[in-house]
């Protein structure tokens, strides 16, 4: 039995099931993320772990300790809120000890608690400050402070993220990253954003419904999605899934494409998962292709031998600086690929596209099911 | 797990002691807090309304009289004079009341939001009368419409000689001081109301309204006015409410004179219920000032409370 | 093009002109009406003060506008002091005492009431409590008349009638729809994740309610305390229903001095017992007013 271990769990807010037999177990030093479009049930399944929402049948299990009807407060955890929750009226020494005075800790050893976290988190010259007076990022490390200070089995947090501006997010995501290894600790950790998943995650629960996924290493969820709501959620841009057909041509499986170049369809071998796909011969499927196995034939890995070109019409090109994002229709659909800046593709014109086959994924098309 | 704090935390050690007593008890405190003033308001609210319900078809005069005679009393009630009078004059007074506060108000509310200097100090002047006591105002409009000794003769002595103004013993005319010193004290406070309302309009509606061109006064009655739709609700119920409740203004103001002529629900009840030994008869006049604000509270109760949640 | 151009800006400064003026003449009216208005607003209050300076003689034979001709006290010495209300000429104030006894504990009895049911109302939510929470909203509205006479027969049974203790309660009962209203308005917008963070960090139900809410209610405190401050002491329903002798509130004796038919009308000295059963809530109003507003809307307009 793993150290968090989510059994079973069943949720019912009056007769809406918002989560559906959820089962994910995790180790100790795991930093499983639960992530999901707004109303997927990932933060309710936070509340549940917590203690703040009841479960409706299941169970959870922390360290090898039933949870069910135990008092948030007892389950030897902490809470980052998104909303930071820091109390208004207390200073930031306060507010970190607050969790430490209600346990009936002394004085002396709440303060040198305090200011070892203080220390940890950089933030001593604030302890007298209150919250009103910190600007985003400081009342965010307030939060880890008053987590990190009860030195719980588990670190829970709620989208914490969410409320900073763009620069100060990845600058926390990394902070946030660098403590976890430091302290080897346990973290649950809710967000919508995949990228915060993808980067901080040992372990990705991707939601949706109110149903896990998939449940994975942040590799086994990029590369091998199970279904197309999990290819679709993970990656940015989206990886593009494009309507084919699977076909033999000279002997060898391969995806019939549609394009915009009259008649003539795009072609491209299938990479992976031959014997699967070979049952869907002269079907309709879905293929997925992440935007970077798109590109101009110079930055493409020739290295493997998979990669597969192609004269397509280009109908937008969207430079970011590191590298310019091409558009063109497959399949009725647009498709998105990622090229070097400076490649040789125009709006209106056709460009020579390389293809990667090794890591195109097909899916049911009526399922949405990863064929496999 | 690496510690943070040196030795294993004292606290962590007794976590797991739960007693079943006072788990159920912390459960059920917050009912337990809430429980009294429950039971007060079910009693002294709800019970006390079924109760006068009750003494409006019992026998009581001067004491209380269990004794049920039907719908004696409200027959009673129904063909006493003063209480026809007294509904003529609530719907006179409510309706008058209502109408000019709102206008007054609205008025108030609109000059003040033209990013007026002294804002804070006027919006001060025109809400203070809303702290005085009804008997302060009555007492102190009394002495200001004085026919003798007030308005009138101050207006003789800066040379309008054919100034008149005895509507306080006039019985035809008292009804209106009644709204005039009414409206003076609610007005403002009607005013406070629709400033709320109108800076709670968001601001780029109205730059946008004024980028299309469109003129202060269309912007008024075309865009601000309509998203007011609420806070005229709220007023009007306060409104109406403070309408029927009044009490203290006449009998402070004219004692319900002359004669009857100012006399409204509210002193009726408490003249036929106190003074008059006529309980039952009281009673259901009460019964009767409940309805009316029953019928205009609940609907909007209920709509504020099923709007109230997201 | 080249011509429009050139002769834009001459046509725009004109219009510009003409616009300022008539901006300018609008403001001017604005103001004076602004300003007429707050005379009249001012008036009543005006002639109290001016009244209660001056003599009987004075006020007899003169202006009621005019400023005194001599200034004296000795209307507010009467009222406070030797004033007749009926046949006891004690003056006014001992029914001011009377009514800061009762104003003092019944606000602070139902602003605490109110805050835990707030409190309880939003943050720890039972099935029903939005029933309960319309049947106290309600209990707001009802117009007194209908508990008068069921609450001076359950007075005389407990032995209240006729005393301060029983205006108290009656106070603080029915003060309890608005308090709670007010609370529950103001905790309904109080962050769920504060008190979710107290639970985790170990704080029990009254904890979290004297640590995390209470010390950060400040402008409903102050709205609840205002509010309830105003209505019971200028309250004289019941102060006449229940308490008409000795323990009458001040409104009651206010009124009682006003429209005793004995002797002389002494409307100087009317005026300054009014003014002196006025101050309180002025005082009040003029110090804490402008919070009393801001909150008062916010939970009226957002019902």
């Amino acid at each position: 039995m793993g150290f968090l271990n989510i059994d079973n769990v069943i949720k019912h807010y009056h007769d809406v099931e918002v989560l559906k037999r959820i089962n994910i177990e995790i180790s100790q030093g795991d930093f499983l993320v639960l992530v999901g479009p707004s109303g997927c049930g990932k933060s309710t399944l936070l509340n549940m772990i917590a203690g703040l929402d009841e479960i409706t049948d299941g169970d959870i299990w922390i360290n090898g300790k039933q949870m069910k009807g135990v008092h948030p407060s007892k389950r030897d955890i902490a809470m980052v809120f998104q909303s930071y929750a820091l109390y208004p009226n207390m200073t930031v020494a306060q507010n970190i000890s607050f969790g430490l005075e209600m346990r009936k800790v002394s004085k002396p050893e709440r303060e040198t608690a305090v200011s070892r976290v203080s220390k940890m988190l950089q933030i001593e010259p604030l302890l007298n400050r209150k919250p009103s007076q910190l600007s985003g990022g400081q009342r965010q490390r307030v939060a880890m402070g008053r987590a990190l200070v009860r030195d719980p089995q588990v670190f829970l947090f709620d989208e914490p993220l969410s409320n900073l501006d763009a620069k100060l997010r990845v600058d926390m995501r990394t902070e946030i990253k660098l403590l976890h290894q430091r302290l080897d600790a346990t973290i649950v950790y809710v967000t919508h954003d995949q990228i915060e998943a993808m980067t901080l995650a040992t372990k990705i629960a991707v939601m949706n419904g109110g149903v896990v996924q998939q449940f994975g290493t942040p590799e086994e969820i990029y590369d091998n999605p199970v279904n197309t709501f999990v290819a679709g959620f993970m990656g940015s841009p989206s990886m593009n899934l494009v309507p084919a057909k699977v076909i033999k041509v000279e002997g060898r499986l391969s995806y019939q494409i549609e394009t915009k170049n009259a008649g003539e369809p795009l072609l491209l071998p299938v990479g992976r998962d031959e014997m699967a796909i070979s049952k869907y011969l002269d079907q309709e499927i879905t293929v997925g292709l992440r935007p970077e196995t798109i590109t101009d034939p110079e930055s493409a890995n020739h290295t493997e031998g998979t990669v597969h070109e192609a004269n397509l019409l280009v109908d937008l090109t969207e430079p970011t600086g590191a590298d310019m994002y091409v558009v063109t229709l497959l399949g009725g659909q647009e498709v998105v690929g990622r090229m070097r800046n400076r490649a040789k593709a125009a709006a209106g014109e056709n460009a020579r596209f390389a293809f990667d086959v090794s890591r195109n994924v097909a899916f049911d098309k009526a399922s949405g099911e990863r064929i496999q | 797990m690496k510690q943070l704090v040196d030795r294993t935390p004292s606290y962590l050690a007794d976590e797991k002691r739960s007693d079943k007593a006072i788990g159920w008890m912390q459960d059920q405190l917050p009912k337990l807090v809430l429980a009294p003033s429950f039971t007060v308001i079910l009693l002294f609210v709800y019970g006390f309304i079924l109760w006068t319900v009750y003494l409006s078809f019992s026998a009581s005069r001067m004491l209380p009289n269990y004794e049920w005679v039907g719908l004696d009393q409200w027959e009673r009630l129904w063909n006493t004079l003063t209480w026809q009078i007294a509904l003529d004059n609530l719907f006179i007074f409510g309706s008058l009341y209502i109408v000019l506060c709102m206008l007054i108000g609205l008025m108030l509310a609109i000059l003040l939001d033209q990013k007026i200097r002294v804002e804070g100090g006027l919006r001060t002047l025109y809400l203070y009368p809303m702290a005085l006591s009804f008997i302060v105002t009555g007492t102190a409009w009394k002495w200001f419409l004085n026919p003798g000794l007030g308005l009138e003769r101050t207006m003789h002595e800066w040379g309008f000689e054919s100034f008149k103004f005895d509507w306080l013993i006039d019985s035809e005319m008292a009804i209106y001081t009644v709204v005039i010193a009414g409206v003076w004290q609610a007005s403002g406070f009607v005013m406070a109301m629709f400033l709320a309302g109108l800076r709670g309009i968001d601001n780029e509606i109205l730059k946008a309204a004024q980028i299309d061109g469109a003129p202060a006064w269309r912007i008024y009655t075309r865009i601000i006015i309509p998203q007011l739709g609420p806070v005229f609700m709220s007023a009007f119920v306060v409104l109406v409410h403070l309408a029927i409740k009044s009490f203290d203004l006449v009998i402070a103001l004219t004692g319900g004179g002359p004669g009857n002529a100012t006399e409204l629900p509210a002193t009726f009840m408490y003249s036929y219920s106190f003074t008059r030994n006529q309980i039952g008869v009281g009673a259901s006049s009460a019964v009767f000032m409940l309805a009316i604000i029953a019928a205009i509270i609940v609907p909007y109760l209920y709509s504020e409370l099923k709007g109230g949640r997201k | 093009m080249s011509a429009r151009s050139q002769d834009r800006p001459s046509q725009d400064r004109l219009s510009q002109d003409n616009a300022l003026r008539s901006a300018i003449y609008w403001r001017a009216l604005i103001y004076t009406l602004l300003i007429v208005i707050a005379v009249i607003y001012l008036a009543p209050l005006f002639v109290m003060v001016v009244t209660s300076l001056k003599s009987l003689e004075e006020v007899r034979l003169g202006n009621m506008m005019a400023l005194p001709l001599e200034i004296t006290f000795e209307p507010w010495v009467k009222a406070w002091g030797t004033a007749c209300l009926g046949l006891d000429c004690n003056g006014i104030n001992g029914y001011f005492w009377n009514s800061i006894k009762m104003t003092v504990p019944a606000v602070a009895i139902g602003t605490l009431l109110g805050a835990f049911n707030g409190y309880v109302l939003t943050k720890w939510r039972f099935k029903g409590h939005n029933i309960v929470f319309g049947m106290m909203l309600f209990a707001c509205f009802i117009p007194f008349q209908i508990v008068l006479l069921p609450m001076s027969q359950v007075l005389g049974i407990l032995g209240l009638a006729n005393t301060t203790s029983g205006l108290v309660m009656v106070h603080v009962v029915y003060g309890l729809g608005f308090t709670t209203l007010f609370f529950r308005n103001f905790y309904e917008a109080f962050p769920d994740e504060l008190v979710r963070a107290a639970i985790m960090d170990g704080a029990k139900f009254f904890t979290i309610f004297w640590r995390i809410l209470l010390p950060n209610s400040g402008p409903i405190i102050v709205v609840t305390v205002i509010w309830q401050f105003t209505n019971i002491w200028n309250d004289f329903l019941f102060g006449a229903s229940f308490a008409s002798g000795e323990s009458a509130p001040i409104t009651v004796a206010l009124n009682n001095l006003v429209n005793s038919s004995t002797g002389v009308k002494e409307y100087n000295v009317h005026m300054a017992a009014a003014i002196t059963a006025a101050l309180p809530t002025l005082l009040v109003y003029v110090v804490a007013g402008r919070y009393f507003v801001r909150g008062l809307m916010a939970g009226s307009v957002k019902g």
